[in-house]
């Protein structure tokens, strides 16, 4: 092929195609290697190599200046370019990338699928046909059957070269991104072409590549980017970094470029090459689906074990294979030890195909300036012990420390809360915030803190927004203001922005809630903002932050609310749950400021409790606000009830009303002996049918009473009837007699749920 | 050529369909196998064998036709395991069929099947007029099928009880019978191997032991995956068994399948076909099998009764039959279907909804 050049086409993440790329170098013994990665990139080439680095580990590359774009190139042990690099360092070979340069690449107008390394769209519909050729199969198995189990080098380079020949073939020329890859084609051979240049001989190269550009690499001499063109092409300023990565999101990225469905699957696969065992990746596989299956509690028997391999390779021959597939070994484990059922070993399944492996770098090497910072706050709040991968209880007291004199050690705690809650924002596992403990003590805070890998690859992703962890956080929470819907979405990020303590975001969130601030709400919606706000205004100040920049936009919201309250109570049963939700806040953000419109709150209360066109629940609950802050009294109470349950309102109205008063200050209710005189007066008036109908909403109203509270009126009733409690017991308590069970009997045809 | 016999046994039926796949055979076959495992598959799942067509026996879920018989190449026993009308027994008959050219070798499980019936059992007559013989002995099909290294069927296995189900664990581990009173060993031939099908709706009957299961590779047969594929089945089985059964109607047009297989489908899943709305399920299982013998029913409705076409009111007769098996309860149900999703499918369905009606009032 080509002038001399020795080209290897590859499938990223394919064992066998690091196996046999390693012993095609082994022969060819090339004097430099040339792979397909952003050429800018090669000072990272040296630390893929590091004795401490344990792959995956991914190369990302991504823009200085928003919006964020990235590439992202992960590699596994397994993957032919990596096990390049590994051979070039043990053989003492140059090996240089030569794809695209990374800030050229992240200059390629947006397309959805970019940080792909491999432009998927138009290839797609190969795939999917090969999907349905495949039946049952899939492409991946597809693959797998047909590449993954070559036993000979120059079997796989022929195979992979004629499928990647053949997909470019059909699709030439069709795909959204076409003139890309002629770009990076050119540039490919521009970096050839310098080489030989340099003075290497066209045979002493080896390019390593997708199988795809193969054919479009082979002209190299003829035909490559000029000096002037590849200045000429659009750049954008970008960094980079190596990080540590995660079979998990190997397995999320599934696809033909940047991962695949089962990596630790495929290490089973490489190993066995390493072995020289073709079956070494079946016994494994099966053997640890045992083996978890064991650990948690299923038995299974290593006959089991032994009938699924059997199984496994006699469904390989069905298919002509040599070696059972991934398929053919998941069929196998479902049919031996989960009894044909898929759920009884899934998770086994999940453990086995994907895993747990993270990778690991040498220390220093991947150190984005975000990371730096992490680094360096974790050591100047001491938080450095908390480092760790058992999981620990960090319990934090905000107030002033006034045993100390400097000004940082004195709100040390508060400058960790800071610092933790930035990385909450950012969604970093590092951080776990225990929520519990807020309503009865705001200065006191519970954190879990644990150490992962995880966490690191969090944190190299939190990159993207910003340099700093307080920059990440402030970008973090300007999208959320940005992406809100509505009031209260901002309202949420206000209220984060303050635990973590940062006022300019603060500010910019207030901007964008007075913006659409006197935009139609619904009262929910204000009530839920109000709340948020009034926490903040509340316990801003053990926060160090001045919160009064909040105070004119929550009098605003508040009054509004209490102008459209009445209004927002004319609603149905299932409604009035999120009102007397809105209630409730409301009235607890009134109690809370003396600088809002007190007379406007209670006014628009005396209004729902009088009014009896509005949703009887919520005016009775309107009631129970007013009884409880003493703005009702007796006598009105007693004039209301009266009326709100005399004979000529529907059942269902009234016991709605009574069932919306005793949502609230219970024991003031009980007390009031006068209310269930009225209560039971009421119930005389009905007639059976009305009866019945009362029931089930009165025993609705009744049904989140505790039992204590319970007992205490039935005692009030028994007062009024004139029994003692003694009597009521021996009522309760003497056997039921027949014509009573009778009625009891009829009471099963009752629906209580009406 | 008319056929006397009601139901010929699988290998009869297809023949000409076995005979072609072996005359042209080209891949090994296993010892005591009439055929190669691929052209077991190509018998299952349908093909072509030179010029000769092979009608799909069991349609959908390839891979687990794969399975059973990539079990049945290791020499281990298979159980299928599904809802009633999954077509665990046709595909056992096939498989059979196919692989040994008999399907014949049946024990039926019931409550009443004994241990002799899977071991062997003895012609009193003669064992008292001239003692224990190999002539006095009547050996079960399990017993024929290891002296010639074939497989045996065992229906409704779940259906027997525990001890004559344990007979068959020494069977499946020793891979051999005594017979003490002959002072006898019997070893299997290569080959030999047993498929049972079990009923999940009987789970809990006669719940097998573990030491049985572990004897066995499970498959779990599910009912047919979408709408087409069912009604793929529904119209080709129809077509065979009318051809039996001289049924002197018209087939079933593609309409008709389409509703009887939606109407099932919907009751059984418990939401219409494009889940918007939630359906109350029968009692019964309503399975692909009783789809087919609807249909077959209609049929015969219409051929003996009628012009020879289904109308809608034979459609109705049978359906009515098929949803309502407890009358109380079902019928409930079936009015409810009827007035809150067919009723607003449109004018396609308005002939069978008035006609089920007619049969409701």
């Amino acid at each position: 092929m080509g002038a001399g050049i020795h080209f290897f086409g590859i499938r990223h993440l394919s064992p066998a195609g690091a196996y046999y790329l390693r012993e095609y170098l082994e022969e060819k013994k090339p004097k430099l290697v040339l792979i397909e990665g952003p050429s800018d990139l090669n000072d990272q080439i040296e630390n893929m190599t590091r004795p401490e680095t344990r792959p995956p580990i991914a190369i990302l590359a991504y823009t200085s200046e928003a919006p964020v774009r990235t590439i992202l190139y992960p590699f596994a042990e397994y993957s032919p370019e990596y096990q390049a690099i590994v051979w070039c360092r043990e053989h003492k070979t140059d090996c240089r990338f030569m794809d695209l340069p990374s800030e050229a690449f992240l200059a390629i107008p947006y397309r959805d699928d970019i940080d792909e390394e491999e432009g998927e769209e138009g290839r797609q519909s190969v795939y999917q046909g090969l999907d349905r050729a495949a039946k049952e199969d899939g492409y991946d198995m597809f693959w797998e059957r047909t590449l993954e189990h070559v036993d000979s080098t120059e079997g796989y380079r022929q195979g992979v070269y004629t499928f990647g020949a053949k997909l470019r073939k059909l699709t030439e020329g069709k795909e959204s991104d076409w003139m890309e890859t002629l770009v990076r084609e050119a540039c490919m051979r521009r970096q050839i072409r310098l080489a030989v240049r340099e003075g290497f001989l066209p045979e002493e190269i080896v390019v390593v590549t997708g199988s795809y550009h193969v054919e479009g690499l082979k002209n190299w001499a003829e035909d490559a980017m000029s000096e002037e063109e590849f200045l000429a092409l659009p750049r954008v300023e970008a960094s980079h970094t190596l990080m540590p990565y995660s079979y998990y999101r190997l397995s999320t990225r599934a696809g033909y470029g940047a991962g695949n469905k089962a990596p630790a699957y495929y290490a089973l696969l490489w190993e066995a090459f390493l072995y020289q065992e073709p079956l070494r990746a079946s016994y494994s596989y099966l053997s640890r689906i045992a083996g978890y299956q064991r650990e948690n509690g299923t038995p299974v028997s290593s006959a089991q074990t032994i009938e699924a391999v059997r199984l496994a390779s006699s469904l390989a021959q069905l298919r002509g294979s040599k070696a059972p597939s991934l398929r053919d070994l998941r069929d196998a484990a479902v049919t031996l030890m989960g009894e044909g059922r898929f759920s009884a070993v899934n998770l086994a399944v999940a453990d086995t195909e994907i895993g747990t492996t993270i990778g690991a770098l040498p220390d220093g090497v991947s150190r984005t300036s975000i990371q730096e910072d992490f680094y360096r706050q974790l050591k100047e709040w001491k938080l450095e012990k908390y480092r760790d991968l058992t999981a620990q209880e960090l319990a934090l007291d905000l107030r002033e420390n006034r045993n100390v004199i400097s000004e940082k050690s004195a709100y040390l705690d508060l400058y960790r809360s800071f610092f933790l809650h930035r990385l909450r924002i950012l969604k970093i596992s590092f951080v776990d915030w225990q929520q519990v403990t807020q309503d009865n003590a705001t200065w006191a805070e519970r954190w879990i803190v644990r150490w992962t890998p995880e966490a690191e690859i969090e944190l190299v992703e939190a990159a993207l927004k910003g340099d700093t962890i307080a920059q990440a956080a402030s970008f973090a929470m300007k999208e959320r203001v940005e992406t809100a819907q509505n009031m209260s979405g901002i309202a949420s990020v206000i209220e984060d922005a303050f635990t973590c303590g940062m006022a300019e975001a603060v500010r910019y969130a207030l901007t964008a809630l007075q913006a659409i601030a006197v935009d139609a709400a619904s009262l929910e919606e204000l009530a839920l903002t109000a709340s948020r706000l009034s926490v903040v205004i509340q316990y801003g100040s053990i926060r160090r932050l001045d919160a009064s920049p909040l105070i004119p936009i929550l009098t605003q919201i508040f009054y509004r609310a209490c102008l459209l309250l009445p209004g927002a109570c004319v609603c149905d049963d299932n409604g009035s749950k999120g009102m007397q939700a809105a209630m409730e806040q409301l009235n607890k953000v009134d109690l809370a400021h003396d600088f809002l419109d007190h007379e406007a709150w209670l006014l628009a209360l005396r209004e729902i409790a009088n009014r009896d066109d509005l949703n009887t629940k919520l005016s009775g609950y309107a009631a129970a606000i007013l009884l409880e802050r003493g703005e009702m009294d007796t006598e009105h109470l007693k004039l209301e009830v009266g009326r709100r349950l005399s004979k000529g309102i529907p059942a269902d109205l009234g016991a709605g009303w009574f069932e919306g008063l005793a949502m609230k200050n219970r024991y003031a209710l009980i007390a009031r002996l006068s209310l269930w005189e009225h209560l039971d007066e009421y119930l005389n008036t009905l007639d059976d049918e009305e009866f019945k109908r009362a029931l089930v909403f009165l025993r609705r109203a009744f049904a989140d009473f505790s039992p204590a509270e319970k007992d205490s009126i039935a005692e009030n009733l028994g007062e009024i009837w004139g029994f003692h409690a003694q009597q009521v017991s021996e009522a309760i308590n003497r056997e039921v007699s027949q014509e009573e069970q009778e009625l009891l009997a009829g009471l099963d045809d009752f629906d209580f749920d009406i | 050529m008319k056929q006397e016999v009601l139901r010929l046994p699988a290998e009869q039926l297809f023949q000409k369909e076995i005979d072609a796949l072996i005359a042209a055979e080209k891949d090994p076959v296993p010892a005591g196998w009439k055929m190669s495992p691929r052209s077991v598959r190509t018998y299952i799942c349908g093909g072509k064998v030179g010029k000769t067509v092979i009608t799909p026996k069991y349609i959908g879920h390839e891979r687990l036709v794969e399975i059973a018989i990539a079990t049945l190449v290791t020499d281990r026993a298979l159980l299928l395991i599904g809802e009633p009308g999954t077509a665990k027994s046709w595909l056992s008959e096939h498989l059979t069929a196919a692989i040994n050219g008999d399907s014949t070798k049946v024990i039926q499980g019931t409550a009443g099947t004994t241990e002799e019936q899977i071991r062997y059992s003895w012609n009193y007559a003669m064992l008292i007029a001239k003692g224990p013989s190999l002539d006095a002995m009547l050996k079960s099909p399990v017993f024929h099928a290891m002296e010639t290294g074939s497989i045996a069927r065992v229906e409704e296995i779940s259906r027997c009880a525990s001890e004559v189900q344990d007979a068959l664990i020494s069977i499946l581990s020793e891979k051999r019978i005594s017979v003490p009173e002959l002072g006898l060993e019997v070893p299997a031939q290569k080959g030999f191997s047993i498929i049972a099908t079990a009923n999940t709706r009987d789970k809990g009957v006669n719940d097998m032991s573990a030491a049985l299961k572990r004897r066995f590779n499970i498959v779990v047969l599910p009912s047919p995956a979408n709408l087409h594929a069912e009604m793929e089945i529904v119209r080709t089985r129809v077509e065979q068994l009318s051809g039996n059964l001289d049924l002197n109607a018209k087939l079933p047009d593609e309409d008709v399948v389409e509703k009887v297989c939606t109407i099932f489908r919907e009751l059984r899943n418990g939401e219409t076909l494009d889940r918007s709305q939630k359906v109350k399920g029968p009692s019964g299982v309503l399975s692909t099998a009783e789809a087919i013998s609807l249909l077959c029913n209609s049929m015969a409705l219409a051929g003996s009764f009628g012009k020879g076409d289904i109308t809608d009111e034979d459609l109705a007769a049978g359906l009515q039959g098929a949803v309502v098996k407890e009358e109380e309860k079902d019928i409930v149900i079936w009015k409810e279907y009827l007035d809150n999703v067919m009723k607003k499918r449109g004018s396609r369905w308005t002939g069978l909804y008035k006609a089920c009606k007619e049969l409701n009032r």
